[in-house]
């Protein structure tokens, strides 16, 4: 069994980002500093913000959960931005992309994942109840309820505007404007922080709720406190990006398999890392290889999940 | 001592505790005994406080638990339960040191060391110290999460069937750690246990539950009798003395089950 140091060695996968970011801002740029590199940083802005949250959610949303293969998605905050976005078009047609400005539209979706998260907690937790598996239960299902609503929406409205509404359901990072990531990073730095300054009690967390609480981890708060930090952040990223659906069980599980420890000092770096070097890749791979004949979710969903499958095989083959 | 008053405990309207009142001396090994479904666990669990009971309240001393923070409660009561099943990649080392949660939150200070190192020899857990603990044998992790809740150093330790899933001769390991930690350190041990001789050989004291009232308690050569083991577990017992403890055999009850 391979033994890893416990103090992780950080320069490696810095080097690789930072060279994979290098190639993703300079790669046939013609070194122009006018349009194609500025265009190119803030495309590399979006992918590090939405990084940063799509590894920081998912992990945080499995140690609450005590479980690996779930993730912020399931709790339907996508399936309201989309809802969002259909009824935004079907109130106002193709006017909506006038009448509601591209920074008005990012803080009314984020805000409206805001108050869906903060009234299915209150809901649930009004009679005291804090079973996190009615909660992911109760997700799934308004999921894919207020899917269905999405689709009925989408029937009424016309296949033009059905095309600029299909365009949110991709993940894509040249939707961001650059006020936008500045808002965006400036909310993801926060909640970084925040959950950075209460590391220890994640640690603790993972442990479960019995022996959580048993070592003095007032369970319910923090994990309030976490369903709301989780919240802001899959807003951010589902605004900033558009749904990254299943993302963040890849990323999640790939840095578990590669940091050897569950300590959040060190999943939640390399979470971060691993996710940003996923985009990266994907999005090398759309603009060089591809010329935008494919999408960042199609590539990324394919990448991951092969390299998902691929070591839950090897895996099974060690036990 | 813990002074349990008039507890009552319900889900909905079904009762699984009810008008149970009773007491747990202070630095003696308690065994909470009796049948399934008798209301052991949920007992302990109210003690732990991991669960609320629906009436009456618990004395620590003379402070009534309901009223503590969570984090003075878990510097003067650890609780184990049955250890997490899902694969935690931690150390033992990393794992105890959890225990030290409560004192530093996280950062650990050179008295928090100590306590680590100190619970660890305790165990005898020095060569599997950087383990990780997905890879340890049932017995050995139950001795780790043992371990963790040792270095929490509280007064009274909380323990649902730690025996549960062990072979023998980590039950003795285990139960005789428990009895160690009492006469050395002083401290209160309360268990769940469903193997009658680890209770009769090892605590000081018993409380014996049926169908979620008190069925009998006090200590272990008052109430451990024949009649009382049969009239607690509708078995046929016959208690056998000697020089190494006693055996309570209840392997061939003569006459029917009823």
């Amino acid at each position: 069994m391979m033994r890893l140091p416990t103090r992780p060695a950080i320069w490696p996968p810095l080097l690789i980002l930072l060279a994979l970011a290098a190639t993703f801002v300079f790669w046939s740029s013609g070194f122009d500093f006018d349009y194609v590199i500025p265009k190119r940083l803030a495309r590399l802005a979006a992918i590090v913000t939405g990084g940063v949250c799509v590894a920081f959610s998912s992990i945080l949303f499995q140690t609450i959960a005590g479980n690996r293969i779930l993730t912020p998605a399931v709790m339907g905050y996508e399936a309201v931005y989309l809802l969002l976005q259909a009824l935004l078009i079907l109130a106002m047609g193709t006017q909506a992309l006038v009448v509601v400005s591209q920074i008005n539209n990012f803080f009314l979706s984020i805000a409206f994942m805001l108050a869906y998260s903060w009234a299915i907690h209150r809901w649930l937790l009004r009679d005291r109840k804090n079973n996190v598996y009615f909660l992911l239960l109760l997700g799934l299902v308004l999921s894919m309820v207020i899917g269905t609503f999405t689709q009925f929406v989408q029937l009424r409205i016309s296949p033009g505007e059905f095309s600029i509404l299909q365009g949110y359901s991709y993940t894509s990072f040249n939707r961001a404007q650059p006020m936008q990531l500045l808002y965006s990073g400036l909310l993801v730095a926060a909640a970084c922080v925040w959950a950075w300054k209460t590391l220890p009690v994640l640690d603790v967390l993972s442990l479960g709720r019995d022996q959580a609480t048993s070592l003095g981890v007032s369970y319910r708060r923090y994990v309030q406190f976490y369903l709301s930090l989780i919240a802001l952040l899959v807003a951010v990223s589902t605004s900033l990006l558009g749904p990254t659906a299943f993302m963040g069980i890849f990323v999640a599980n790939i840095t578990y398999a590669l940091a050897g420890s569950v300590r959040h000092r060190i999943t939640l770096p390399l979470g971060c890392a691993i996710a940003i070097a996923i985009f990266l890749l994907a999005q090398l791979l759309v603009e060089h290889v591809f010329n935008y004949k494919t999408t960042v979710s199609i590539l990324v969903n394919l990448v991951c999940g092969a390299y998902f499958l691929a070591l839950m095989v090897r895996k099974q083959g060690r036990a | 001592m813990i002074t349990v008053n008039n507890i009552h405990k319900n889900y909905g309207s079904k009762s699984v505790l009810s008008e149970v009142s009773v007491q747990f001396p202070k630095g003696q090994v308690t065994s909470l005994i009796g049948p399934n479904g008798a209301g052991k666990s949920t007992l302990l669990m109210l003690i732990a406080r991991l669960l609320e009971p629906s009436q009456g309240e618990i004395l620590l001393g003379e402070q009534s638990i309901a009223g503590m923070r969570t984090s003075d409660y878990a510097r003067q009561v650890a609780t184990l339960r049955q250890s997490p099943d899902f694969n935690l990649r931690l150390t033992v080392e990393e794992l105890v040191a959890f225990g030290r949660f409560p004192y530093s939150r996280g950062a650990l200070t050179p008295d928090d060391h100590r306590a680590i190192n100190d619970a660890i020899a305790f165990l005898s857990l020095e060569p599997l110290r950087r383990t990780y603990i997905d890879e340890l044998s049932g017995g050995q992790r139950q001795m780790a999460f043992l371990a963790m809740t040792v270095a929490q150093q509280t007064q009274v330790l909380l323990l649902d069937e730690p025996l549960n899933n062990l072979d023998m001769k980590h039950a003795v390991q285990i139960m005789r750690a428990l009895r160690r930690l009492c006469d050395e350190q002083g401290r209160t041990v309360i268990l769940v246990v469903h193997d009658i001789n680890f209770a009769a050989n090892y605590s000081d004291h018993i409380v014996a539950m049926k169908d979620g009232r008190l069925a009998f308690s006090g200590p272990v050569a008052e109430v451990v009798t024949e009649p009382r083991l049969q009239a607690l577990y509708e078995l046929d017992f016959d208690i056998v003395r000697n020089a190494r403890g006693c055996l309570c055999n209840y392997f061939n009850p003569s006459g029917e089950l009823a």
